[in-house]
């Protein structure tokens, strides 16, 4: 089977000329649980949002599932999107809506404009809205306000909207860094179960070794927007540790 | 360079200043006794001299007012001296030209015949004319129709107006740079324009009434809700804007699914403090004939019987307070 992402060359530079990504190269294969880790800076983000092209790149080749996304814009950049759902540290709901609603909204870029402002849902599409909600295990709150739920159940329902795209891929920008252990593991489970049952390839941005070494297929780390270690999670020597995160750092552990 | 240049029209400008409060208030209106002086070729030397005197002065050495306001200080201490005496030259010429074009005097304020005329308005207003509540309350209930419409009515073309205004929804492309630009543009002048004096404009327009007094309240809320909307919606949290993009929504959808939903509260709440200030313009307006509380405070006004005066300007008073903490109220609420 061909790479679900290949990219070559990658290099990203932010408008005010701060070069975060620099010729990055790396693949990732169908069905792959992808961890990249990194220091706060690193580009761990900007890596993300140039998968989903939320950033064009400013140089190289980005290939997803054989087609050539590096320039594509208008339609061609939103059904490249809609195949790749994504979600955040700060969940990024829409916090005065329901639960439902903002579930729904994973299913805009399938819809019209035209249909969706006005509010028109299908009952075919809220069936699928709620069943997503029930794999995360949060249906029964379908209509409570986003803002109302605590933050591991705010999570839940951002991985259920990016479920609503039936997405090849799914980012996941520090999904857990604002949540406490117990809570992260929570969400973690929920992402690797829909890796392994769904078969949905997932990048994910983690900042915990011992989540790394739990959930990651294969490891990817960033240092100052290059790629400076890839491999197997268990291939995490103490001293490329001090590599990666330099020579002061110690491991903190969450269990 | 620009810099060199900003400091040198700062000195001339400076120069300039003082020679023409000199030469055209001072000293025709105080030392010759409102003797006016043509405006003739030595004049304008004086005025040109002066400034040029002041910008080769601040060239030369450094004794410059525009270092002195560009830089915060003057290197050299004669020249620092200088400096700060053109500064201060400037000040005090300002409030004595101030003193005189305004006329004040302290007599006209306690002048015997005067007081007596102050305190049986005061008197009158304080013994308001209670036959006149039930038309005056119809007045009022018309400014506050009239405020109320005016909002209304500004209310959908601001909203549409405001997204084209908020600089983080325009930043992709030439054009729509140009668009936010012109916008702000227009909306900042319009603004700038009291309504008092848009009224005028409207009255000469349609007539004078309360349909000239509507239109001006409309232009002035217009631009004001454009400029309080598009800065709440320059304000709003990114992160569900990405998210919403991020499922492949276009533009628009990402602007109605995400930007607006964390505008409505925020943008309600400015919306019923634009009525409540729109009522008190309103008031004003009807001085000039708008219609309403204004028009029938200057009518008894011009016919001099205060007590009338007295019951719709306490009428005023407390509506206008009423308005206010209703509003307030309410914005807590919605918070
Ligand atoms: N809009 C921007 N303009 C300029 N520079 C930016 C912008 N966004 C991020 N950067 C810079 O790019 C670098 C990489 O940022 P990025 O957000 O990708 O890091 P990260 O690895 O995700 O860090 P963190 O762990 O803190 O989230 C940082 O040094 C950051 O300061
Ligand atoms: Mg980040």
């Amino acid at each position: 089977m061909p790479p679900l992402i290949s990219a070559e060359h990658l290099s990203f530079e932010y408008p005010n000329g701060f070069k975060a990504l620099k010729n990055v190269s790396f693949t990732v294969e169908p069905g792959e649980f992808l961890v990249v880790i990194g220091l706060s800076g690193s580009g761990k983000s900007t890596l993300m949002r140039t998968i989903n092209r939320l950033l064009e790149p400013t140089s190289g080749t980005l290939t997803f599932h054989g087609s050539d996304v590096t320039h594509i814009e208008g339609d061609a950049l939103r059904r490249h999107r809609q195949k790749i759902g994504m979600i955040f540290q700060h969940f990024n709901l829409i916090k005065r809506h329901s639960v439902l609603r903002n579930t729904l909204y994973g299913a805009l870029g399938q819809l019209s404009s035209m249909q969706s402002m006005l509010g028109h849902f299908s009952p075919d599409l809220c069936e699928k809205a709620l069943r997503n909600l029930d794999i995360v295990g949060i249906r029964e709150k379908a209509d409570q306000r986003a803002d109302s739920l605590s933050g591991g159940q705010q999570q839940r329902v951002a991985i259920a909207r990016a479920l609503m795209q039936d997405p090849m891929l799914l980012l996941a920008d520090e999904p857990v860094a604002s949540l406490d252990p117990a809570t992260s593991h929570s969400v973690m489970k929920y992402l690797d179960r829909i890796n392994k049952e769904f078969g949905t390839t997932v990048v994910c941005n983690l900042h915990f070794l011992s989540l790394v070494r739990q959930y990651a297929t294969r490891v990817i780390a960033l240092k100052a927007g290059e790629i400076v270690f890839e491999g197997q999670p268990s291939e995490i020597t103490e001293q490329w540790f001090k590599e990666i995160y330099g020579d002061d750092a110690t491991e903190v552990e969450i269990r | 360079m620009k810099r060199h240049l900003l400091r040198l029209g700062i000195d001339v400008f400076f120069g300039a200043y003082i020679a023409t409060i000199i030469d055209r208030i001072l000293i025709p209106r105080v030392i010759l006794d409102n003797v006016t002086t043509p405006f003739d070729g030595m004049h304008q030397a004086l005025v040109i001299g002066l400034a040029l005197v002041l910008a080769v002065l601040g060239s030369v050495t450094s004794a410059s007012v525009g270092r002195l306001i560009l830089d915060g200080s003057v290197s050299g201490s004669w020249q620092r001296t200088v400096a700060m005496n053109i500064a201060w030259i400037s000040f005090t010429l300002t409030v004595l030209a101030g003193w005189v074009v305004t006329g004040i005097s302290p007599s006209a304020l306690f002048n015997g015949q005067g007081l007596e005329g102050a305190g049986r308005i005061f008197k009158a207003l304080f013994t308001p004319n209670t036959d006149i509540i039930g038309s005056a309350l119809l007045a009022m209930v018309e400014t506050i129709y009239l405020a109320f419409m005016a909002t209304a009515i500004a209310v959908p073309f601001s909203f549409a107006l405001s997204f084209f205004a908020a600089r983080n929804l325009m930043d992709h492309g030439a054009i729509p740079r140009t668009i936010y630009v012109a916008i702000r543009f227009v909306t900042n002048f319009t603004r700038s324009i009291e309504p008092l004096i848009w009224a005028i404009i409207f009255s000469v327009w349609v007539g004078i009434g309360p349909f000239a007094g509507m239109l001006a309240l409309v232009v002035h809320t217009i631009s004001s809700l454009t400029k309080q909307y598009s800065e709440q919606i320059e304000d709003v949290d990114t992160g569900p804007m990405e998210a919403i993009s991020a499922t492949g929504a276009s533009r628009t959808q990402v602007v109605w699914f995400s930007v607006v939903p964390q505008c409505v509260i925020p943008f309600l709440s400015f919306t019923i403090y634009r009525w409540d200030i729109n009522v008190r313009m309103a008031t004003v307006i009807g001085l000039v004939g708008g219609g309403g509380i204004g028009t029938m405070l200057i009518q008894y006004q011009g016919l001099a019987q205060w007590r009338e005066v007295g019951t719709i300007v306490i009428l005023i008073a407390l509506v206008v307070w009423i308005m206010d903490v209703i509003s307030a109220r309410i914005r807590e609420a919605l918070k």
